[in-house]
């Protein structure tokens, strides 16, 4: 899932000074997961914002509002009867959501209240770690599951490079080497075999290089 | 059909069977050539070919393409390094282009240190290739002549190419396989990361002699001289991939102070005395950054002066 | 505002005690950033059986909170009262 984290408060502040009635606007899916921007952190941010001006006697207009999904039209529209009693709406939505919301109600500010991170598991409580990069072209099935895009450093195909220790990546004691990880992997699939085989030069143009991708499917267009 | 890939004179010291000798230097944090040339022109009678760094740790330098254009103007032979870490695919071509039109005959192929090594840590990082990948397009602009796009090259490149190894490096028990891959891709000459478990590389050399690999490629083994006990415990705890026997550090620390380069030279001479007996080992890399002055004394220590004629 | 919660390690609901702490931290945090003063919440761990402690822990609060003074916000919204009838 999309792993976001809550922009530091001193930043939103920022962000919503110059506007006196502000929509909080949560949403359900992967921010809720990973506990940055669902209805409990809309009702915390929500409340903060509104300590804080009032200390400042400032009274804002501040509503909370949590919809089930910022990307998809159909939530999006459920806003539509209410925009307009707003100067501002902080998304606490991913980078999609802000963007989707933007593009709905052009004359609104659409603000973030989160950094988009990565694409990637909960690993732990509290522990959230990328896994994939979203280049358009998976070569999982090569490399044993694990992916040599999105968890080696270098982005190394034919890995390891010359500078892993103990399992972990020169840049960080806390980073797995990815090679190390898939030699593994291999191992205990018994396709050590396969490590020798040469990955070819990769075709980045379905990654970001290519440009802003889209997925059409004529199958499912009416 | 010439039986010599390039003008590379380190191409033909080890064709014949001799061992070669390679050393290394580092372009400056600047635009003066001064420094580079003057390196050069101290060891240039001592090795076969001196190999330029490529932004070595991620530091901003001067070019290595830049630097070997000094080094060639002035006869001295380079062997450009070119990491993977700063270039997309046309430019790696173009630089190949770049370094063939002064006929720069060597070149070795590396992905780099990650840039948070260096002074540019929030910068992008490219690896649109890999090292082995980039050992690949050299051979194929060398050897079909032609661009990875699949036009043709007027005059192509060339080039003796290599790569570099790491005996050292985790996990140990596929470095032997890494090394076939890399001769696979097509390296025609390995330099490793310097040598001071000495057991551990002869067992590593013993496992590429089995499996034929010296029979395709020339393994240099690379050598740096130790300037005192402190860089000792420092490549041995700071240094990723580094491995540094605690009887290296033992023996340096039992000299005094200012004795400790004198005997960091000597054990660097006694260990090159020692693997010129080793069965698949090719030559030496000598890498003795900003020690470029005591090339020649090691290089004359160790027997291998006068550089043969080719 | 104060929580209480069971001694660590004694919670009926396992860990609830513990996560309790971690957003009293993290409002204290915030609280702070925005300058109320993260003082004014505090969590405090005791057992059902110990009366005397807790009221210890109550009086402790009162005071500390009577030194702090009335909340910014509680000032600001008398400030906006008084104009409000002023007017």
């Amino acid at each position: 899932m999309i792993i976001a984290e809550k922009k530091p408060i001193e930043e939103i502040i920022q962000e919503v000074e110059a506007y006196d009635r502000i929509l909080v606007l949560g949403c359900n899916e992967c921010v809720t997961v990973c506990e940055a921007g669902g209805k409990k952190e809309v009702e915390v941010l929500a409340s903060v914002l509104r300590m804080n001006f009032m200390a400042q006697g400032r009274e804002k207009t501040i509503d909370e509002r949590t919809l089930e999904r910022q990307c998809d039209h159909e939530y999006l529209e459920e806003i539509r009867d209410v925009i307009d009693q707003y100067d501002a709406v902080i998304s606490l939505a991913c980078g999609v959501g802000v963007q989707f919301a933007a593009e709905k109600y052009m004359t609104t500010p659409v603000l973030p209240g989160v950094n988009t991170v990565c694409l990637g598991a909960n690993e732990d409580r509290g522990l959230w770690t990328e896994r994939c990069q979203a280049c358009g072209t998976c070569v999982l099935a090569r490399t044993g599951g694990i992916c040599p895009v999105s968890r080696c450093a270098k982005r190394v195909l034919n890995g390891p490079c010359g500078g892993a220790s103990n399992g972990k990546c020169e840049i960080s004691k806390d980073t797995d080497c990815a090679w190390q990880l898939i030699i593994d992997r291999l191992k205990a699939l018994g396709k050590m075999e396969d490590y020798e085989k040469v990955a070819p030069v990769k075709d980045w143009s379905t990654d970001r290089a290519g440009g802003p991708r889209t997925v059409t499917r004529e199958d499912v267009k009416i | 059909m010439s039986e010599y890939v390039s003008d590379s004179r380190l191409e033909r010291v080890l064709k014949a069977g001799h061992l070669g000798v390679t050393s290394e230097c580092g372009p400056p944090r600047g635009s003066d050539p001064e420094g580079i040339k003057k390196k050069g022109l101290l060891i240039k009678d001592h090795v076969d070919a001196v190999n330029v760094t490529d932004n070595q740790t991620a530091m901003t330098r001067m070019s290595s393409l830049a630097a070997c254009v000094h080094l060639k103007l002035l006869g001295i032979e380079p062997v450009l390094q070119m990491v993977t870490r700063d270039r997309n695919r046309v430019a790696l071509q173009s630089d190949i282009l770049g370094a063939a039109s002064f006929d720069i005959p060597n070149m070795l192929c590396l992905s780099g240190d990650h840039q948070s090594f260096g002074d540019c840590a929030q910068g992008q990082n490219v690896h649109d290739l890999d090292s082995m990948q980039l050992v690949q397009t050299v051979r194929y602009m060398r050897d079909e002549g032609k661009f990875l796009g699949g036009d043709d090259i007027k005059r192509p490149p060339r080039m003796f190419v290599g790569a570099a190894a790491n005996p050292f490096a985790d996990p140990f028990e596929i470095r032997v396989p890494r090394l076939a891959k890399k001769i696979a891709c097509g390296a025609e000459f390995i330099q490793t990361q310097c040598i001071y478990n000495m057991d551990k590389f002869k067992e590593w050399m013993r496992r590429a002699v089995d499996r034929g690999l010296t029979e395709k490629t020339f393994i240099m083994a690379g050598m740096t001289p130790m300037k005192s006990v402190g860089m000792a415990k420092y490549m041995k705890n700071k240094v990723p991939g580094m491995d540094v026997p605690d009887d290296i550090i033992d023996r340096l620390s039992g000299v005094e102070k200012k004795k400790q380069a004198e005997e960091g030279i000597t054990i660097c001479v006694e260990h090159i005395q020692e693997l010129k007996e080793v069965s698949g080992v090719a030559g030496f890399h000598i890498m003795a950054i900003e020690w470029e002055e005591k090339v020649p004394e090691i290089v004359e220590r160790s027997g291998l002066y006068p550089r043969p004629e080719v | 505002m104060y929580v209480v919660g069971c001694m660590e390690g004694d919670c009926h609901f396992n860990e609830g005690n513990f996560r309790a702490r971690k957003r009293v931290e993290q409002a204290a945090k915030v609280l702070d950033k925005i300058g109320i003063g993260g003082d004014r919440v505090k969590m405090y761990n005791l057992s059902s059986g110990e009366g005397p402690l807790f009221a210890q822990y109550s009086t402790e609060m009162v005071n500390l909170v009577k030194k702090m003074g009335p909340s910014p916000v509680r000032l600001a919204r008398q400030r906006m009262a008084k104009k409000a009838d002023a007017a």
